[in-house]
């Protein structure tokens, strides 16, 4: 299953079999079948970190944690989303291609995320006096004071 | 639509065991229904060059209207709707698909030596979805045109009152056209590679179209999703990018930046690896650093979504983000000097026939030396405040989208010309065309270098007189390349009627593109192909003195025909 | 290179054969082919997401207060039992391909119908969230005007329409998705129930299965964002 079908050849069927009509079986594709017990697990394991999820937030438990609150929301849903992934999704078990496809996504979404990001928290910063925050922020602090 | 074939016989062939996939099937059903990569190719050629014959005629009107200080042609209003509209023809609907979609749509799985695309159903659907996005887009000029340039800048394109709606949902369109289309040669490339074919026996087009894939199906999205909040902007308000509602315009940039540079190498990647092909073939050499080109190829791809903060070194953003915008910039100049200087030592020595796909692959080493030279300049930081939005950038652009990519696309069209409808142009007007539009694109451009560097604003539909002489020496170049693609457009339609019916293997290539029958056949081979021997090893051809090429009997790169 | 002969699958006594397309030298070559072009069409929804995701993180640094007040007025019930209910759609999406593999046929109708019972379910209180917040002059961007207890707690606070712009246009594309995938479900459960899908050939089941992890990863983000805004 993990393998490139391209160079596995398998099939009862060679190229030079001519002639229609005829249906060669193929027996190349094997799936990989998972134990229902695992999915379980997982399903009850996503069910407890959203308990966790909301037992930290503090609209419901009251926990200040600052801006530390972020940082664990986050990291619990990513969590999350990475068993979904490797089991649900079965990409534990598929093949390289696939997992660099997807997960490839994340690499260049961060980069989206870091220039953007870093741009906004240091923009004006360089020269202060000639700098220009974009009118949004200016009127954002405006109300802050 | 071209779906007549031509009127000189290419019927079978004594050799030839099956019909050509022009011939397989008639009428316009087949071709509007067909799944064949082939077909599919040739309807995107037709459409991509009939939005550049109307992105064409909006340039020459450009450049009409600017022959005197205070315009010719419109009032402020239309000019600006003109070269907006000439900027959304040209980017989206021709360049963007121009090479991926029709030459490397009918070529890709003939390299491969595949019978098609790995999903050819959705490649038809990218087609259809690309007529739909032209079809729109026509519709927003008819419903007031849109006249915020083709990058649509917020908050202006929010405010404007043109047709920014239809237009958004037009490239939204095309761009999940583009993502089909990328998809699919992914994994055409992963996983219908013929036996034999690793990865370093793909010619490197094959590459090329690899690196461009990667970048359609990873940026394109986010366009998709910055036109949609632009739509919500003009139908409610959204206020995402709107600094009236608290959003921030310069979002906006950043958005469309993360997808428009990488669209810069979606444009220039592929013509890059038509190049590569057309060099080898005319100068008879295998490639010169064969898997730097390839290793480029990958690496333009990855930097790309670094950079794309140099379009926005006056919008204000951090000085510390453009400062480290600037210095990724430059690392983009090496592996693109690594191709340009591959190139070069492959023709170096090689049996070189100066024929018109190589002409225009030399006119395409000479612009894009100049435009990636001038690229250098804008990506400096301090140089750049100074060029800013001016005529230096649309010359610069112009050398690299213009100049090189539609050049390449042209090299390309003269090259499979032969292989995709069996006959071949008449080769003395093609290299008169072919110099007529190097001459004309030098004309144009270098006055425009020269007045931007003086502080020419672009976009203007009025300039002072200072830049009067400049402005028209450009319009007679626009004119010289008017001719020359107005010839180019007359030889190669003629040569479908009445042109002489083209060799098997026209050029003498090697790749197996050229083991096919001439045109190839609904299924491409007619036996499965092999990759035995090596890749570009022109010493498998037999050349007969009056230039045909043949395959040496049972050394042949293909081991065509062979029972595995 | 015509002329091949039809090349099916394995199939169980009672299921109808798959035939391999005429391109593909194999089976496996086709699941796999299909496979990576799907797996790279769910990249491409990452990315798109992820442009809302990189928005809502900028503005929820610019305007912390607006976004945390903006927050307290979803209801974080809803959303958690929403959150489960998805959970619990994807625990049944999964059970459903391993279904189809293992070719049993009522299984699969089964957990299928369980996934888009699931789906409904969280679109019901989706419509009963937007709906509410409707009422009291809570929408996107030129439908936001605050009313009554609302008009107070916005009072002061910079742009509490970017929150709900957010707020609308991540949930209601994410709705847009499982909507759409509600109608894939059906699909599936019309041609299971034909006795398509066995383990010589379930692609279909196995690619919407994908997709609708996906749907639940991407509100696997909106919910601690939208109604707990750490
Ligand atoms: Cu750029």
């Amino acid at each position: 299953m993990s393998k490139p079908s391209h160079e596995s050849h398998e099939s009862h069927q060679s190229p030079d079999t001519h002639g229609h009509g005829a249906a060669v079986v193929d027996h190349t594709h094997h799936p990989h079948v998972c134990a229902w017990q695992t999915f379980v697990g997982i399903y009850a394991a996503l069910l407890f970190l959203t308990f966790v999820t909301v037992g930290v937030a503090e609209p419901v438990s009251g926990l200040h944690l600052g801006s530390m609150s972020m940082v664990v929301a986050m990291l619990v849903a990513a969590l999350k989303a990475s068993l979904v992934m490797t089991v649900f999704m079965h990409l534990k078990w598929d093949t390289a291609i696939n997992n660099i496809a997807f997960l490839g996504s994340l690499i260049f979404l961060s980069l989206l995320f870091l220039f953007t990001l870093v741009d906004h928290s240091t923009r004006g910063e360089a020269d202060p006096q000639a700098g220009t925050p974009a009118p949004y922020a200016r009127q954002a602090k405006f109300v802050d004071d | 639509m071209t779906t007549h074939t031509p009127a000189i016989e290419t019927a079978p062939s004594a050799t030839r065991k099956e019909p050509s996939y022009l011939d397989v099937t008639k009428g316009f059903w087949s071709w509007a229904g067909t799944l064949d990569h082939k077909r599919i190719g040739i309807m995107y050629l037709v459409g991509v060059t009939a939005a550049f014959l109307c992105g064409g005629l909006l340039a020459l009107l450009i450049r009409l209207h600017l022959w005197t200080p205070e315009g010719m042609l419109f009032e402020n209003g239309v000019y600006n709707q003109v070269f907006t509209l000439h900027g959304v023809f040209m980017v989206f609907l021709f360049i963007i698909p121009a090479i991926p979609a029709s030459i490397g749509n009918f070529v890709l799985p003939l390299m491969l030596g595949a019978p098609d695309v790995a999903l050819p159903r959705l490649n038809l659907a990218s087609f259809y979805l690309w007529l739909v996005g032209s079809i729109l887009t026509v519709y927003s000029i008819i419903t007031g045109a849109v006249d915020t340039g083709w990058t649509f800048y917020t908050p202006y394109s929010i405010e404007t009152q043109t047709s920014v709606l239809s237009m958004g949902l037009a490239i939204f369109v095309l761009g999940f056209s583009s993502i089909f289309t990328g998809l699919n040669f992914i994994v055409t490339i992963h996983k219908m590679r013929a036996r034999g074919q690793g990865w370093f026996k793909m010619p490197l087009f094959c590459w090329a179209i690899y690196a461009t894939s990667v970048l359609q199906v990873l940026a394109t999205p986010v366009l998709g999703v910055t036109v949609l909040l632009l739509a919500f902007e003009h139908i409610y308000n959204i206020g995402i990018f709107d600094p009236a509602y608290g959003g921030d315009p310069i979002l906006f940039q950043h958005f469309f930046w993360f997808y428009s540079h990488p669209a810069v190498y979606i444009m220039i990647l592929p013509a890059m690896g038509v190049i590569s092909e057309v060099v080898s073939v005319h100068s008879r050499k295998p490639l010169f650093g064969y898997k730097l080109i390839a290793f480029s190829s990958i690496s333009i791809a990855v930097i790309s979504f670094l950079v794309w903060g140099h379009h926005m070194y006056t919008s204000g953003q951090s000085e510390f983000v453009m400062m480290a915008f600037s210095f990724l910039t430059m690392l983009v100049a090496i592996p693109t000097a690594i191709k340009v200087f591959s190139w070069v030592a492959t023709i170096w020595g090689g049996s070189v026939a100066l024929s018109a796909p190589m002409l225009y692959a030399i006119s395409f080493i000479i612009i894009f030396t100049i435009g990636g030279l001038t690229g250098v300049f804008l990506g400096a930081l301090s140089v750049d405040i100074h060029l800013h939005d001016t005529y230096f950038v649309v010359a610069h652009f112009h050398a690299v989208m213009m100049g090189s990519t539609a050049l390449a696309f042209f090299a390309g069209i003269h090259h499979w010309w032969p292989k995709m409808f069996g006959v071949m142009y008449d080769e003395r007007l093609a290299k008169i065309s072919a110099v007529l539009i190097l001459i004309g694109f030098n004309v144009t451009f270098l006055p425009q270098f020269k007045m931007g560097s003086l502080g020419m604003p672009r976009r203007y539909a009025t300039y002072v007189e200072q830049f009067q002489i400049y402005h028209q020496v450009s319009t007679v170049g626009a004119m010289i390349l008017g001719v020359g693609f107005a010839l180019m457009l007359g030889y190669l339609l003629h040569s479908l009627v009445a042109g002489r019916r083209a060799r098997a293997n026209e050029w003498g290539g090697v790749t197996l593109d050229w083991h096919t029958p001439t045109p190839p056949n609904l299924y491409n081979f007619d036996d499965e192909p092999v990759m035995a021997g090596k890749l570009y090893d022109y010493t498998e051809l037999d050349i007969s003195p009056t230039g045909e090429a043949t395959f040496k009997a049972h050394k042949s790169t293909a081991t065509v025909g062979s029972k595995a | 290179m015509s002329g091949h002969a039809t090349i099916v699958t394995p199939t169980p006594e009672g299921f109808r054969p798959h035939a391999v397309a005429h391109h593909f030298k194999t089976a496996e070559q086709e699941f796999q082919a299909g496979k990576l072009g799907f797996w790279l069409f769910l990249a491409t929804e990452i990315m798109l997401f992820g442009g809302l995701f990189a928005a809502y993180f900028l503005y929820h640094g610019v305007y912390a207060e607006t976004f945390r007040v903006g927050g307290s007025t979803l209801n974080w019930h809803l959303g958690a039992f929403n959150t489960v209910l998805l959970l619990t759609s994807s625990w049944t999406m999964a059970m459903a391909v391993r279904a189809s593999q293992l070719s049993n046929r009522k299984a699969l109708i089964g957990f299928l119908s369980l996934t888009w019972l699931c789906a409904a379910g969280f679109m019901v209180v989706k419509y009963f969230e937007y709906t509410y917040k409707f009422s009291h002059g809570i929408g996107p961007g030129y439908f936001f005007a605050p009313e009554g207890h609302y008009a107070e707690l916005f009072a002061g606070l910079p742009f509490p329409n970017l929150y709900f712009a957010l707020y609308f246009t991540m949930t209601g594309i994410h709705g847009l998705h499982v909507l759409v995938g509600m109608g894939l479900i059906a699909w599936l459960i019309v041609r299971s129930s034909k006795g398509h899908f066995h383990s010589g050939f379930y692609t279909p089941v196995e690619l919407v299965g994908l997709y609708w992890h996906v749907v639940d990863l991407i509100w696997i983000f909106l919910f601690p964002l939208l109604y707990l805004v750490p």
